[in-house]
């Protein structure tokens, strides 16, 4: 990754605002300290000098300038850090461990005020130093001078390395911050950059790309996983997009070869004065209806199939409705087959559901039992709550049923059994009613019907189980 | 009957106009929903047959606007789509049927009729009378020549839609969206059946056939 670009990245960045927030925030508890102590020490050596000032003085008072002069030779071989110097009105020196007072050439005495000054001294070893000292000084009642002083280049020193301390601490946090940055920002780039090269991949045609999903659980994993669920959904929807295409294709071209055949030899009959045009124009009617007929049924399946198990304008009404409209509807068109029709209905089964694609699908179903089933069988309609509160549809016919290792086949696209080829029908009929049921998220069951017997059956049981309106009953459609 | 066609596709159009006038109306096409709306207001229309999809004004703009201005003349919305929501919404915009493309003419012209004639009976009705056929709406009986007619609930629906359109063809499609209030192709023609039970009871045993099957077409009560 180039620096320029870095910069631009938003984890950088949030990075260094970070950063600069916790540098300020460190920095002022650092100065904080810094000042304490250096207060504290000052003050403490304040107090040390006024202690000895106070015990000088009343020694002077009690016993003079010479004891006092005797008291600040011995303090002065003693050692230590504390200054001090003896001088007479004139401020001439008289004794002391330091060669001159600070207060030199201020005018007059600089008494009560405090002085802090450098003294230059040379150290253990020869050098010389320039030694932060603080030192008062204070007329004694015979006009003499004392000063007292602290050297307090001890603290000063500490206080130094406490400064460089508290700067390398900030270095420090400022390289781990921006280092510890960088990597965080690497990382979630190098993650982002995934997710970018499988959006840029999408973007170029390739809807294979996936993004490689880490199972740490983090934000950006989840947005991998979300991304790779949402191109497999795009992806099985294209796919069924192009094999609805090729499907239509397929549909329709065997139909309309048909109808260019029969309408060919038509042609033939009528220029050959065999028939009149009349009848041909007839026949490229009732052709031409079934192609539009299958035609929607086709683009009925290719939307349903799109809305891949979303129901297209759902409404919430009473299922046991619907059954009984189409019991009422088909009972006389089995009955004219002599067919005994019969069908059992519970009340109160709302659903949500696209009314006419359902009615069109249970309305299939009743078809091919009534198409299928020889005159004098049965055909039985029933409409039931099953006990997991889903709503089951079936049919049962006791027509020659379809053998078990056929039932999958059935209710693909225009497949028909041979033994059913002189019925007229598309052989799209349960392909509807598969792409409506999935549509709605049901399922649908073939089974075998009630058997063979009086020379009927085994018979075909085809339930369509849909899911129950989400609502409760109450919610009825007026 | 005077029938405005609106519709963009001018060769639909004159194949529209010539079946219309066949079957013995006169029409007059608008080429967009503008115009339409123009033709509309010059009045004397006894339907509109109304497309969709148009360029300018669309038919549902079209048909809107028309009820807003308090124009009641029947509709009929023709559709290439044919989905249920194009209907939802085109009946919603005012328009009183709905036909999908391709249609066959019968279809058309069983529509429009049936819509003009909706127009002229606005009036309720407690008594129908086609020929010697006389049904009671409120009693719920129907009798021939003074015959009572037993009829099952549906069929009573039936009869009381054919003798509303008296005189004139309604389709297969019709009956089962008015009668059942269903829109969808129920494969074989089940309506078939329902019209031959129905035909055995009001015509068998009297010298007149009145329920007529129209050929390409569907059905006619003649008195």
């Amino acid at each position: 990754m180039k620096f320029p670009s870095l910069f631009r990245r938003t984890p950088f960045r949030l990075t260094l605002l970070f950063l600069a927030l916790f540098v300020a925030a460190a920095g002022s508890v650092l100065a904080w300290v810094y000042v304490a102590s250096a207060t504290e020490a000052r003050a403490r050596a304040e107090a040390d000098v006024r202690s000895e000032v106070g015990v000088l003085a009343s020694l002077y008072r009690a016993r003079g300038v010479d004891a006092l002069n005797q008291a600040l030779v011995e303090r002065s071989i003693r050692g230590g850090a504390n200054l001090y110097l003896l001088m007479d009105a004139q401020r001439k020196v008289i004794t002391g461990n330091v060669s001159e007072s600070p207060f030199e050439g201020t005018d007059g005495a600089g008494a009560g005020r405090w002085s802090t000054f450098r003294l230059t001294a040379t150290d253990d070893e020869g050098r010389v130093e320039n030694r932060q000292s603080i030192g008062i000084e204070m007329q004694m009642s015979g006009g003499e001078i004392l000063f007292v002083g602290q050297d307090i280049g001890d603290t000063e020193a500490y206080l130094g390395r406490l400064t460089q301390a508290l700067w390398a601490a900030m270095l420090l946090v400022l390289l781990l911050g921006a280092g510890g940055g960088l990597i965080v920002s690497r990382n979630v780039e190098r993650s982002m950059g995934r997710l970018n090269r499988v959006v840029q991949a999408v973007q170029n045609g390739d809807l294979k790309a996936r993004a490689d999903v880490r199972r740490s659980g983090d934000e950006l994993d989840e947005l991998g996983a979300g991304l790779n669920q949402m191109l497999d959904r795009l992806e099985v929807s294209m796919a069924s997009i192009r094999h609805a295409g090729d499907a239509i294709a397929h549909d329709l071209r065997s139909p309309l070869t048909r109808m260019r055949a029969k309408m060919e030899v038509a042609l033939i009959d009528a220029e050959s004065g065999k028939t009149d045009g009349v009848e041909a124009l007839h026949i490229a009617l009732n052709e031409a209806d079934a192609l539009l007929k299958t035609f929607n049924t086709v683009l009925a399946i290719a939307r349903l199939q799109a809305a891949a198990g979303r129901t297209p304008d759902p409404a919430v009404f009473d299922a046991a409705d619907l059954a009984a409209d189409m019991a009422e509807l088909y009972e006389p068109a089995a009955e004219e087959k002599q067919m005994e029709f019969s069908a059992e209905i519970e009340r109160g089964l709302m659903i949500e559901a696209n009314q006419p694609f359902l009615a069109q699908a249970l309305a299939n179903l009743i078809d091919n039992a009534v198409k299928y089933t020889p005159p004098g069988g049965a055909v039985k309609l029933r409409a039931r709550r099953r006990s997991s509160g889903e709503v089951e549809f079936s049919v049962t016919d006791t027509g020659p049923g379809v053998p078990a290792e056929d039932r999958e086949r059935v209710t693909q696209r225009f497949v028909r059994l041979d033994n059913s080829r002189t019925e007229a029908g598309s052989g799209l009929g349960l392909s509807l009613v598969t792409a409506v049921i999935e549509a709605h998220g049901g399922r649908l069951m073939l089974d075998e019907g009630p058997g063979v017997h009086d020379g009927f059956g085994p018979g075909l049981r085809v339930a369509m189980v849909l899911p129950p309106a989400a609502a409760p009953t109450a919610a009825a459609t007026p | 009957m005077r029938i405005l066609v609106v519709e963009d596709d001018s060769e639909a159009a004159a194949a529209m106009m010539r079946g219309l006038s066949e079957a013995g109306h006169e029409a007059v096409h608008a080429v967009d929903g503008a115009f339409g709306l123009l033709e509309a207001q010059k009045g004397g229309y006894d339907v509109y047959v109304v497309d969709r999809m148009m360029p300018r004004l669309d038919g549902v703009g079209m048909v809107e606007t028309l009820r807003r201005d308090g124009d009641q003349t029947p509709v009929l919305f023709l559709s290439a789509l044919g989905e249920v929501e194009d209907r939802v919404t085109g009946l919603k915009a005012g328009a009183d049927d709905y036909l999908v493309k391709p249609y066959a003419f019968a279809e058309l012209i069983a529509r429009v009729e049936a819509l003009s004639r909706r127009r002229e009976t606005g009036s309720v009705a407690t008594m129908l009378k086609v020929g010697d056929l006389e049904m009671n709406l409120i009693a719920r009986t129907v009798h021939r020549e003074g015959r009572e007619i037993d009829l099952q609930p549906r069929e009573f629906q039936l009869l009381e839609f054919l003798m509303r359109h008296a005189g004139q063809s309604v389709t297969r499609t019709m009956l089962l969206e008015k009668v059942w209030e269903y829109h969808f192709d129920p494969q074989t023609n089940v309506i078939d059946v329902h019209i031959s039970r129905l035909r055995s009871k009001i015509d068998k045993g009297f010298d007149k056939a009145m329920l007529q099957t129209v050929r390409g077409a569907g059905y006619r009560l003649e008195a």
